[in-house]
């Protein structure tokens, strides 16, 4: 029996987080909002506008430096805020679901996918042949062709979209009255992503489970969710169906962030790159075939990731490399850079290539600061400048990437997510690449750091002629600033030209799905 | 040949290749060292006749790489040869005196780890707070203290105050296995507490960071309560990263026991080895350091092959 009406009500609550040296700081302020029963509400707003902070309150799942000042959650009628721990604890494994961000290590890496599922029931007393037969009845109906298969695999062998599938089977499994959803596809491409929408909205609609789902993309949720409410800085600015507000933003707010969630070339300034067929070729892949061998207790294989690569990049040319998850881009990517051995095949290029990656968190030293990154990619690319003149060199490099002599000395905590990426950026400039591979450089960061990244590296490939290979499962973008596409799809590419030639007129299937996915959320 | 059967062989060959290699090192490290063994064992009295014939006695006139085949033949068959100080074979000796030093060394490791998991458990949920405080103040001290000194007073604490305990009596296991266990339990004790404090240290921050990481939030969203977690999911992700520690710590404790062995009066590989330098018995020496280092192998070994049974994602990477 289902809940009728507010399923959920917060009345104005204030939370405060303690800083560094033990001071509150008011992240949620006066926060007022409801959630019918059986609704979908999308809660959007820029990153540190207090979204994630609220999923934590109502779940309960808040750490040991955030406290609830005042204010009320009210679960079906009952106060949250007033419950003792264990009782919200067993609240979760009842009525309320939680999915995060980030699938990569929210599952227990020593432990399979049944028995990582196996615990939501364990909980309510189910027999062991009762509780496996309704994890793969959830597994085929989250998706998965063959259950079986995947019950019995470890976590590290799943791609970030089928780790995502997994969880929301988890949270499914319980049958939750309240499901909150905390950015679950942001770490996803695109085709991927709308089939975890699809399926969150079925689950829905099925089994009437009321959904807060949080995201920091405006249009991502048009489709999708019945209300939207847009936050900053802790409270509700902006709230309606999700038709109005993105049809006529009542905030000038609203209208900035939807404009940016958009990533309209004409509003970033940015114009796509030249096309070069007649240049001399920086970088050519011949035949390229990469492989893993991993154990497989029942079939010893080896798997292709790569197959069969072939193509060119001309010198100054812009290219995109599209594909939906676990078709390869990242394998290919590693193959192209040297850190994985081809298993054959070839790939020859003219001068330094240098790379971006996506996660500008794990790829910088946490113990050192900017100017030892920029040190050490200096004496990697084997140039010499003198140490007099290597500060003024790194400060103008800065400047270049449109950050300030003073981040110079700042360690990678002391930066945001955009400034990161534009530090992993100036590394690579330094290098004085001829050709630079950027691996999703855009997806980890919120909408405004990624208009500006998304300008810097077109300004760059502009400027300084310098070509580009741009991995990225953002179809607009790579249509605003690409010259050429790749398209890949299971390992090999499908197809390949000219950027309006490719989007335009599609031919392969894999491309159509990018397409039909990229205008549905995007 | 399945692949796990595959990886499994390549790792018992690197095994019995470092096996190889160890019982090389030892034997050449004894041969090459300055000083004629007959020299040193005869003292300076001996004519030099009576030196060149415990030289041939010993085999120390023929070649280095002969001479190694030949104790390698013999090792491999259990001889090592016979001591000059106790005239009676190498091999009986360490293993009569085996028992003492890996009896000790396994009670000390059981002590380890019942004491630092929990430990470890209680302080990760809040770090920083006094319990938490208090405990890893208490595992630094014991860390300070020099084993020696802690094994002198817990002699004196248990048999003057306590009256539990006689130092320096020790029985056999095959005489009375109980007696044999109650007289190194407190000198495995000794052992154990300094290691309590290192084990427990590393613990606790791979169980901290656990608790913050994100399959633990997935846990306490399926509502699971927090022992459970800890049992499910904290405990078992740290013993991954803690099984190449406990491996060091072991290896440590065996090292640790020569003093131990000492303070206590124990009959164990320690003391023998101790008396083997204090009297140049070079092939009981060797035989010792020998099965020192062999014991340290395995133990790496048993390490490697229990991390990649906790760990899937070992077992995948070791078939790459």
């Amino acid at each position: 029996m289902k809940y009728k009406g507010n399923i959920l009500e917060v009345n104005n609550l204030t939370l405060s987080l303690l800083d560094k040296n033990g001071v509150p700081v008011t992240i949620l302020n006066d926060l007022t909002f409801h959630l019918r029963s059986g609704e979908i509400l999308g809660l959007i707003g820029d990153s540190g506008s207090g979204k994630t902070m609220t999923a934590l309150a109502i779940s309960g799942l808040l750490n040991d430096f955030a406290h609830i000042d005042s204010g009320e959650i009210l679960f079906e009628e009952e106060d949250l805020v007033k419950k003792a721990p264990r009782e919200r604890r067993r609240l979760l494994g009842e009525k309320i679901g939680v999915i995060f961000q980030d699938p990569s290590s929210a599952l227990d890496p020593l432990q399979t996918v049944e028995s990582n599922l196996q615990e939501v029931l364990s909980i309510r007393n189910c027999s062991k042949e009762e509780s496996r037969e309704r994890i793969l009845r959830m597994l085929a109906t989250v998706g998965f062709e063959d259950p079986e298969d995947i019950a019995k695999r470890y976590p590290h062998r799943l791609s970030g979209g089928q780790r995502q599938r997994v969880l929301i089977a988890g949270a499914a499994l319980m049958n939750p009255t309240l499901l909150i959803a905390d950015e679950p596809t942001s770490s996803l491409d695109t085709v991927t992503s709308m089939s975890i929408m699809h399926l969150l909205h079925e689950m829905s609609h099925e089994m009437g489970i009321s959904i807060l789902f949080i995201s920091h993309n405006l249009s991502a949720v048009r489709n999708f969710c019945d209300r939207v409410m847009v936050m900053k800085e802790g409270t509700i600015i902006d709230s309606d169906t999700s038709w109005d507000i993105m049809g006529q933003p009542k905030s000038a707010f609203t209208a900035d962030l939807l404009m940016k969630s958009r990533l309209d070339p004409k509003t970033l300034g940015i114009s796509r790159g030249k096309t070069n067929p007649d240049g001399p070729v920086v970088l050519e892949a011949t035949r390229l075939t990469s492989s893993y061998r991993y154990k497989d207790v029942r079939r010893n294989k080896t798997n292709a990731v790569i197959k069969n690569i072939n193509f060119k990049i001309h010198e100054g040319e812009l290219v995109g490399l599209i594909g939906s998850s676990g078709c390869g881009k990242t394998t290919l990517v590693k193959t192209i850079l040297g850190l994985l051995k081809p298993s054959s095949g070839e790939v020859s290029h003219e001068g330094r290539i240098a790379a971006v990656f996506q996660d500008p968190v794990s790829s910088l030293n946490p113990a050192h600061t900017v100017r030892w990154h920029l040190r050490e990619a200096l004496k990697a690319s084997g140039r010499v400048i003198s140490k007099e003149e290597q500060t003024a060199y790194f400060i103008s490099i800065l400047e270049d990437v449109g950050l300030t002599g003073k981040h110079l000395y700042r360690f990678p905590h002391q930066m945001s997510g955009g400034q990161r990426q534009k530090a992993a950026i100036a590394m690579c400039l330094v290098q004085e690449p001829s050709f630079i591979i950027a691996d999703e450089p855009f997806s980890a960061l919120d909408a405004s750091s990624q208009a500006s990244i998304i300008k810097l590296l077109s300004d760059i490939n502009k400027e300084r002629g310098t070509t580009m290979l741009i991995v990225s499962h953002n179809l607009q973008v790579i249509r605003a600033m690409c010259s050429n596409v790749l398209v890949m799809d299971k390992g090999s590419i499908v197809e390949a030209g000219f950027t309006d030639d490719v989007l335009e007129n599609p031919s392969a299937e894999a491309t159509k799905a990018l397409i039909e996915a990229g205008e549905y959320g995007g | 040949m399945s692949s796990t059967v595959r990886a499994t062989l390549t790792k018992v060959c690197e095994f019995l290749l470092t096996t190889l290699l160890v019982s090389f090192f030892t034997f050449a490290a004894f041969s090459i060292i300055p000083g004629d063994p007959a020299r040193i064992m005869l003292g300076t009295e001996a004519s030099e006749e009576q030196v060149e014939q415990l030289r041939v006695e010993l085999g120390l006139n023929e070649p280095l790489a002969e001479r190694y085949v030949k104790w390698l033949d013999n090792a491999f068959r259990g001889d090592f040869g016979t001591s000059l100080s106790f005239n009676t074979s190498v091999g009986d000796l360490i293993s009569s005196r085996l028992p003492v030093t890996l009896g000790m060394s396994l009670i000390a490791l059981i002590i380890v780890l019942l004491v630092s998991f929990p430990m470890a458990a209680i302080c990760s949920k809040r770090p920083g707070k006094p319990l938490d405080k208090a405990l890893s103040c208490a595992g630094h001290i014991l860390f300070a203290i020099p084993p020696f000194a802690l094994s002198m007073m817990l002699i004196l604490f248990s048999a003057n105050v306590l009256g539990i305990f006689t130092a320096g009596r020790y029985t056999a296991p095959s005489v009375n296995f109980g007696s044999y266990l109650s007289s190194l339990l407190l000198p495995s004790f000794c052992i154990a507490l300094p290691k309590i404090a290192m084990t427990f240290k590393f613990l606790r921050a791979s169980m901290i960071e656990y608790s913050q990481g994100d399959f633990v939030r997935t846990a306490k969203s399926h509502g699971l309560t927090d022992l459970r977690i800890m049992m499910k999911h904290i405990i078992p992700n740290s013993m991954v990263s803690s099984v190449t520690v406990i491996s060091l710590v072991l290896s440590d404790i065996m090292g640790g026991s020569l003093i131990v062995e000492q303070v206590f009066n124990l009959p164990g590989l320690g003391r023998l080895l101790l008396t083997s330098i204090a009297r140049r018995d070079f092939p009981l020496l060797s035989g010792i350091v020998f099965y020192l280092a062999l014991i340290t192998v395995i133990l790496y070994f048993l390490a490697d092959l229990i991390s990649a049974l906790i760990d899937p994602r070992i077992r995948d990477r070791r078939n790459v």
